[in-house]
Order: C-alpha cells, then sequence, then structure tokens
C-alpha cells in the first residue's frame, strides 16, 4: 500500500506539470475576455465583443466548414483503408502484425514535413485536385493513431471463432462483419474516428505547403489572424481549446463506460 | 486470394500513391537541378552552405535539449501518475494527450500572448516592476516551447513501462539487504533502460520534424530544417523543391540511422539482462 506522504507527492508532482501545460491556454482564454490587458496584474475589463466579432466573421465560418469537411473525409478514408486491413491481419494473419506494426514509428522517420517535398514533387503538376492528395496523405499520417486503437480493439475478444460461426450459419462476409464484429468494436472504431478526425481538424503543414494556403482551414485561419489580430486570435484559440476539450472529454467518458463492466467481469474470474 | 486482394487494396493504393512513389521522387530528386538533369550540387550545397548548416545545427540543439529536458521531466510524471487512482490516471492521460494536440499555431500563439513582448507575463512584470526575462523568439524560446509537446508525449509513452513496475520487487529486494540506490540501479534500470532510450529517440525524431511550432513562433528568424525545408517549397527563400527534397533526404536519413542505432542498443540491453 501507498504511503499518505507518497500519495501526496505524486498528487503534488502531477498537478505541477498539469499547472506547467495548461498556463499558457489558461492566459489565452483570459485574454480573449480581456478589454485590454497590457500593464495590469489583471486584464481591465471583461467583455464578450471579440467572440462576437470572431463569429460573425464570414471567414470564420467558411474556415470552419472547410475544416470540418477535410477532417469527415479524412476520417472515412482513414476507416476505409485501415479497418478491412486491422481486422484480416488480427483475424487472420496475426503473423503480419510484426510487419504493420513497424509502421507506427513511421512519422517519426517521415514526419508530415519530409512527406510533403515528395508529395509536391510527383503531384504538382499532374492533373489531380490538390485536396484530394491532402486528403490521403493526411489519412496515411494518422495510421500509426488510427492502428494502434483499432488494433487495441481486436485484442479482447476470439473473433475468428465468431466470425467463422456467421459464415458456417450461412452468412456472407461483409454482412457477417457488420453483425457480428461490428457491434463489438464499435467503441474502438469510434476512438479511432475521434482521434483521426480531431488530428486531421488541426492539420497544418500539409495544408499550409501542399495547398499554398490557398485552401484557409482553421489553422491556416488561425495563422493569418496571429500576425495581424492578437484579440480575434486569441479567441479562435480558445475555441479551438473548447474543441479538443469536448473531444477528451467524450473519450474519457467512454473508457469510463468500457472499463466499469471488464472489472467486474476480471473480479468474478 | 480474391477476398484478401479487395481487403489489402484501398490500404496498398494509399501506400503506394502517398507514401512509396514521393518518397522514391524525393530521393531521386535530392540529386536532380531544378530543369531536371541528375546533380550532386544539391549535396554540396548543403556541404559548403553555412546557413544550411545553421539549419541542422539548430535542429540538433533544440531537439537534444528538449528531448534530455522533457524525457526527465516525463519520468517523475509517469512515474507519479501510476501512484493514483485509477479513473484518475486514464483522465488525466487523454488530458496529456490533448495538451500534446495543442501543440504547433495555438501553442505558439498562446506562448505569445503569455510570454510575448506585448504579452500577459511583461504586463504583470510591468506593473510590478520586475525585470521581463525570457525571449520567446530565441533558440532558447523554441526549445522552451518544444516542452509543451514533448512532456506531455514523454508522459504517455513512459507511463505503460511503468505501469508494468511491479511493487514486490522493491520489497523483496529491500528484504534481500539491498539499498534503494542498489535498487534502482540494479534492478529498475535494466528493465526501463530500453524503454527510456526508445522513448528518448521518438521525442528526439519529433522534435526534429516539428515545423508548426517553429514557423509560427520564429517566422523564418530561427532557421531549423523544417522551417528551411518549408521556406524552400513555397519560396520564402527562392523556390527549390530539389534542394527541399536533399534535405528531407538527409533527415530521413538520419533518422532511420538513430532508430537503427537506437534499436541495437536496446537490444543488446536485453540480452545482457
Amino acid at each position: 500500500m501507498l504511503s499518505s506522504t507518497e500519495r501526496f507527492y505524486a498528487r503534488f508532482v502531477t498537478l505541477l506539470i498539469f499547472i506547467y501545460l495548461v498556463m499558457p491556454i489558461l492566459a489565452t482564454i483570459v485574454y480573449s475576455f480581456a478589454t485590454s490587458w497590457v500593464k495590469t496584474i489583471l486584464p481591465e475589463g471583461l467583455t464578450l465583443k471579440w467572440y462576437q466579432q470572431l463569429v460573425t466573421n464570414p471567414d470564420f465560418s467558411a474556415a470552419l466548414v472547410r475544416s470540418l469537411g477535410l477532417s469527415l473525409g479524412t476520417t472515412l478514408i482513414a476507416m476505409a483503408c485501415f479497418l478491412p486491413v486491422v481486422f484480416y491481419v488480427n483475424v487472420y494473419a496475426p503473423s503480419l502484425k510484426a510487419k504493420l506494426h513497424f509502421i507506427t514509428i513511421l512519422p517519426f522517420t517521415i514526419p508530415g514535413i519530409i512527406l510533403v517535398t515528395g508529395l509536391i514533387q510527383v503531384y504538382a503538376n499532374l492533373p489531380i485536385p490538390k485536396s484530394l492528395i491532402l486528403v490521403l496523405a493526411i489519412a496515411l499520417l494518422s495510421l500509426p493513431l488510427t492502428y494502434q486503437v483499432l488494433n487495441n480493439a481486436f485484442i479482447a475478444h476470439d473473433f475468428r471463432a465468431m466470425f467463422e460461426q456467421a459464415l458456417v450459419l450461412g452468412e456472407r462476409p461483409i454482412p457477417a462483419f457488420l453483425k457480428v464484429i461490428l457491434p463489438n468494436i464499435k467503441s474502438g472504431i469510434f476512438v479511432a474516428m475521434l482521434l483521426t478526425f480531431t488530428s486531421a481538424f488541426g492539420e497544418y503543414v500539409l495544408t499550409n505547403l501542399l495547398l499554398g494556403g490557398n485552401f484557409e482551414t482553421l489553422k491556416i485561419y488561425m495563422y493569418r489572424l496571429m500576425q495581424s489580430n492578437g484579440q480575434a486570435s486569441s479567441v479562435l484559440t480558445t475555441i479551438y481549446f473548447l474543441f479538443l476539450a469536448f473531444i477528451s472529454l467524450i473519450l474519457i467518458l467512454i473508457m469510463r463506460h468500457a472499463n466499469t463492466p471488464s472489472k467486474e467481469r476480471s473480479k468474478h474470474s | 486470394m480474391a477476398n484478401r486482394l479487395k481487403i489489402f487494396l484501398p490500404f496498398g493504393i494509399l501506400v503506394v500513391l502517398i507514401l512509396i512513389i514521393p518518397v522514391l521522387v524525393m530521393l531521386i530528386a535530392s540529386f536532380q537541378t531544378l530543369d531536371g538533369g541528375l546533380t550532386l550540387d544539391n549535396y554540396h550545397q548543403v556541404i559548403t552552405n553555412r546557413y544550411y548548416h545553421l539549419a541542422i545545427l539548430n535542429s540538433l540543439k533544440i531537439s537534444g535539449i528538449t528531448a534530455g529536458v522533457s524525457i526527465v521531466i516525463a519520468i517523475v510524471g509517469a512515474h507519479a501518475l501510476t501512484k493514483l487512482q485509477t479513473s484518475t490516471k486514464q483522465a488525466l492521460i487523454t488530458l496529456f494527450n490533448m495538451s500534446a494536440s495543442f501543440a504547433g499555431v495555438p501553442l505558439a500563439f498562446s506562448l505569445i500572448i503569455l510570454f510575448g513582448n506585448a504579452g500577459v507575463w511583461r504586463a504583470i512584470t510591468t506593473a510590478l516592476g520586475w525585470p521581463n526575462g525570457l525571449n520567446l523568439y530565441s533558440l532558447t524560446g523554441a526549445t522552451f516551447a518544444y516542452t509543451f509537446f514533448e512532456i506531455p508525449l514523454g508522459i504517455m509513452f513512459l507511463f505503460p513501462v511503468f505501469e508494468e513496475l511491479n511493487p514486490q520487487w522493491r520489497e523483496a529486494s529491500a528484504v534481500l539487504g539491498a539499498s534503494r540506490g542498489f535498487f534502482l540501479r540494479q534492478v529498475i534500470l535494466p528493465v526501463i533502460l530500453p524503454n527510456l532510450v526508445e522513448v528518448f529517440i521518438l521525442l528526439f525524431a519529433n522534435a526534429m520534424g516539428t515545423y508548426e511550432t517553429a514557423f509560427a513562433l520564429t517566422g523564418n528568424n530561427i532557421v531549423t530544417i523544417p522551417t528551411l525545408i518549408g521556406a524552400l517549397i513555397n519560396g520564402e527563400l527562392t523556390a527549390n523543391v530539389p534542394l527541399a527534397c536533399t534535405f528531407a533526404t538527409i533527415f530521413a536519413g538520419l533518422m532511420t540511422l538513430i532508430v537503427w542505432v537506437g534499436n541495437r542498443v536496446t537490444r543488446s540491453k536485453w540480452e545482457v539482462a
């Protein structure tokens, strides 16, 4: 058992690191409500006018729509490409797992800024819409994360037996997958989709360099505002932060939900 | 067989179109001139040009220092995290994940709000008459900024490692008369060292590939390999994609080498253990 000093120390250290990490975010949130904050300890007054200015700006809604569309497209493509493979490898070919696992270090040896050089060299002059290349590239770079989450979803059950029983009972492969496998891994798939969506929503490097800033997503807009209008940018950063916080909250709730029954199960066995 | 093909087809097309072809073209283009002729001039430029040396040196410096500082804090943090309640642990891991995703433009902007020339910190210190310190737009500033995503990443990578350590080992070695120092050196260290090396390499590589934060924070003030590649692509220097490919090739080579060396080091450690 842990002594109370040890537990206090653990809480204190975690709290300290946590404060360090959220300090800039907190300052930005307060700043977004401040009328003016130049030579005082606290802002001079609080206001919502920066929010009203940003939200009513057509550039903002256009950027938001672009980002949402981009993220949705990326998520669908990522799932269509990765889910069948992760399923197949887990159920029928576990020996391929080690090879697939190798791709999880991919974004570290070939991050976006490296990949984009080759993509430009290949596709800059071809008559293929750059936005399609962008969606595919973001999907690929999200692979390690998606793979990890999807792979974890397959660990719990013997899916091979379940799937084959369904086939024996006369179900065709795709309906069998949808009816028997999918309900068991749906929270895993949902988490994977959420994470892919978030990473596409926050993508900057590829969007900026591949499309040369012509396709103004939320992040590109944020950078433009940052150069010109501090107040509006702090509002946008706060909104972006709230988006991330909302996604995190959903993830926490899913994990709580997924963990409670499994803990009870292990207590019984 | 036909089913297998159907399953791997979309994935295969994606990998070939977006990964294999571009990486091969990147390798080839690194030996090409702007109009397509073969040349070694790009590599010659990288070797002789002082500005390019500076980019490589800055990248190595920032990445080495941030990875080093972040892994130390992450070790302390991940270790402390294992001692909290299960539900708190999971919530905190998700929150660390969130603060790692906050990297880039929002992080750079937040830091400018907090520590920039017209920032909150300056407002507070001016009001109190304190010295202002920290220049955010410098090499030190960039290093400082990187810790905001490197620390949470490090904690997320290290947490599972510390979670696996068995608290009974400590009791066992204490019963056998081992001191705390001996226990850490002889029992814990051999188990976690390969993981520490691995996580250090991941953090180092991640910092090396960071474009967004560096660019948003310092523009092209502080030149690193990624910001240099960015500038060569969008024409802030003279646009020169083949030269960008050369830097990208050097980067990929360097990273492959580091990951390979890291694997060798950790593997030999495993064999000894």
